[in-house]
């Protein structure tokens, strides 16, 4: 994320010479005290826009010090929604632009029946609430959700429960080193079995990005279907521009990613906005972010100027041993966010749709 | 345990403002237009003018407001969700909003990050009692009745010479043949043009006195159309019928 930021200021930079951008930088760690604590640094000391954050809970740490003092933050991760700060630009993906495609996909091209396997956390839970209530009218059916600790390494349980349900896919909100661990120890568990894993209980997910390929290792790393907005094998002009300016500017990596590039388009937003507002004051930015339109890597990008959330273009793609994807669905044009899924959902919750097991260790 | 569906899609909706002019809505306008929902000021809310499945009602508390016209007459509920608007947390206030049936709060200054919390508290802990008012409605009436169940029973063990639990299944099984509920029926058994003990009411019989037996899976299709609250009971009583009758 912090190279997306970096890039996209340095051609912000470029672009808009009547503007000094100067970045501070800040690493909090993951810890969400130090969000705070350097976030309200950050704005007493006079910064009004900054671009980051990336769980929900950091950014939910931080977003009453932004609203205090009517400044800006820009969030460029994609998130579970049901948020709409007056105080916040979103340039990632929420569930009507990454999980809806996501189970639309599966359910016409993998099969009906789920096993969910998430980190004991809100991104986890919801994504599980959403599929669970997308996948039932339409067919489908989850057979189990297992929720696990942050950061936990231990599988081997949760891979018996699949061996046996053997569903149509495992849909996957493990986080880090669990979800990597778990495609590991998933690819070894079935490969003992005679299962081809990736054919037959393929791992479907929101959040597996390039970097995260290289990460997992080679010997689980192909045949995981993913949805986003956004994938390095793009095959356009704008993205073959990002990618090899990304990689002329960090030659070490990590690879260019989602991530990388909702922060490259958070800071180029942010710096057409600030100059065409002609001031960094909230309000006027807001007014001119929404105006605009940009050609970012994935094609065209908006912000909603009523829910502050941007259009984006939904992609399914599968993983390929190489560590980068093979783009399998996309949408023929942005699609307009809807965080709180009035869209996107019916009037009621589901009751009938259960998951027949649900544990959490 | 929530036995209801809940709502947690608002789109269509229709917030009314019951507030004064001062109490500034901008917040809260913004944020229910993000959530699908328009907002209308109102001077006055008439109960009988409410659409339960389309308005929330959001009540400043900070004013003087007699909050009666919400309640449609003889009801102890709303007609449409309440949602409280709290600037001052006194308890003359707070009683107000408990007065009015408000379901859930936003504090004031309003923050658009609670307004999405308050709607779904309010409206489904609204459908909650309201669900829980109808269930209470119809024991209340089957209590009631009860007295004529008991009247029923005790007139066929002293004229038919039955056991209670038999007396109990022969007049649930009456019951059943004419769509009526079993206090419903009891209580039609004494009225002024009735011969029972010695004959039954004339009614819809579905089939003869002698072709009662059905199955015992049709009587349960029958109960669960039915609805009623008590099915483990009547169950159960068929049970202890069937083993007075084989004793």
């Amino acid at each position: 994320m912090l190279c997306g930021a970096l890039l996209g200021i340095a051609q912000a930079q470029a672009e808009h010479r009547d503007l000094k951008i100067d970045p501070i930088i800040c690493n909090p760690g993951g810890d969400n005290a130090r969000y705070s604590a350097m976030a309200g640094d950050m704005l007493a000391s006079g910064i009004r826009h900054v671009v980051g954050c990336y769980t929900s809970s950091s950014r939910k740490e931080i977003i009453p010090l932004f609203e205090k003092a009517d400044a800006l933050l820009w969030y460029p991760s994609h998130y579970e929604g049901f948020e709409s700060s007056s105080n916040v630009v979103y340039t990632g993906a929420v569930a009507n632009q990454h999980l809806l495609p996501l189970v639309e996909y599966l359910l016409a091209h993998v099969g009906p029946k789920a096993f969910c396997v998430g980190s004991n956390y809100i991104w986890a839970w919801e994504n599980n609430r959403i599929l669970r209530e997308a996948i039932g009218p339409n067919g489908g059916t989850v057979v189990a959700e297992r929720y696990f600790p942050v950061g936990c390494t231990e599988f081997d349980q949760a891979i018996d429960a699949i061996l046996a349900a053997r569903p149509s896919f495992v849909f996957n909100t493990l986080i880090g080193e669990s979800s990597y661990q778990f495609l590991r120890d998933l690819r070894v568990a079935c490969g003992r079995r005679g299962i081809n894993q990736a054919r037959e209980i393929p791992v479907a997910s929101c959040t597996l990005s390039e970097p995260e390929l290289t990460a997992i290792g080679p010997g689980a790393v192909d045949g995981h279907i993913t949805s986003s907005v956004y994938f390095s094998s793009l095959d356009t002009p704008e993205n073959e521009r990002f990618v090899k300016a990304y990689h002329a500017q960090f030659p070490e990596g990590p690879v260019a990613s989602a991530d990388a590039e909702a922060t490259y388009l958070a800071a180029r937003l942010l710096a057409l906005a600030v100059a065409e507002a002609g001031t960094d004051e909230a309000c006027a930015v807001k007014r001119a972010v929404a105006l605009r339109a940009i050609m970012a890597p994935q094609g065209e990008v908006r912000i909603d100027a009523e829910t502050m959330h941007a259009w984006l273009t939904p992609r399914i793609a599968c993983s390929r041993p190489d560590g980068s994807f093979t783009i399998l669905r996309e949408a023929r044009r942005p699609v307009q966010a809807d965080p709180y899924l009035i869209r996107n959902s019916s009037r009621f919750g589901a009751v009938a749709i259960r998951p027949v097991l649900r544990v959490a260790s | 345990m929530t036995t209801h569906r809940l709502i947690q899609n608002f789109r269509r909706s229709q917030g009314l403002l019951w507030a004064s002019s001062e109490f500034n809505a901008d917040v809260l306008e913004r944020t229910l237009l993000k959530l699908g929902v328009s907002l209308r000021r109102v001077e006055s809310v008439s109960a009988a003018g409410l659409d339960p499945d389309r308005d929330i009602v959001f009540l400043d508390a900070d004013q003087p407001i007699n909050p009666a016209p919400l309640l449609l007459a003889g009801a102890n509920l709303t007609a449409a969700p309440v949602i409280g608007i709290v600037g001052v947390e006194a308890p003359s206030r707070l009683k107000l909003l408990a007065e009015a049936g408000a379901t859930a709060i936003l504090r004031k200054p309003i923050q658009a990050g609670t307004v999405y919390s308050a709607l779904f508290l309010g409206v489904n802990n609204h459908r909650r009692l309201k669900s829980a008012e109808a269930r209470l409605a119809i024991g209340d009436r089957k209590r009631r009745g009860r007295r004529f169940l008991i009247k029923a029973v005790v007139a066929l063990v002293q004229t038919r010479g039955l056991s209670d639990d038999d007396a109990y299944a022969e007049l649930r099984r009456e019951s059943m043949r004419r769509r009526l509920d079993l206090e419903e029926f009891c209580e039609s058994l004494f009225q002024l043009d009735s011969h029972f003990p010695a004959e039954w009411p004339a009614g819809p019989a579905l089939s003869s006195s002698h072709d009662r037996g059905g199955s015992a899976h049709a009587q349960d299709v029958d109960v669960g159309r039915r609805g009623g609250g008590d099915d483990d009971d009547s169950h159960r009583s068929r049970g202890r019928a069937n083993q007075a009758r084989s004793a």
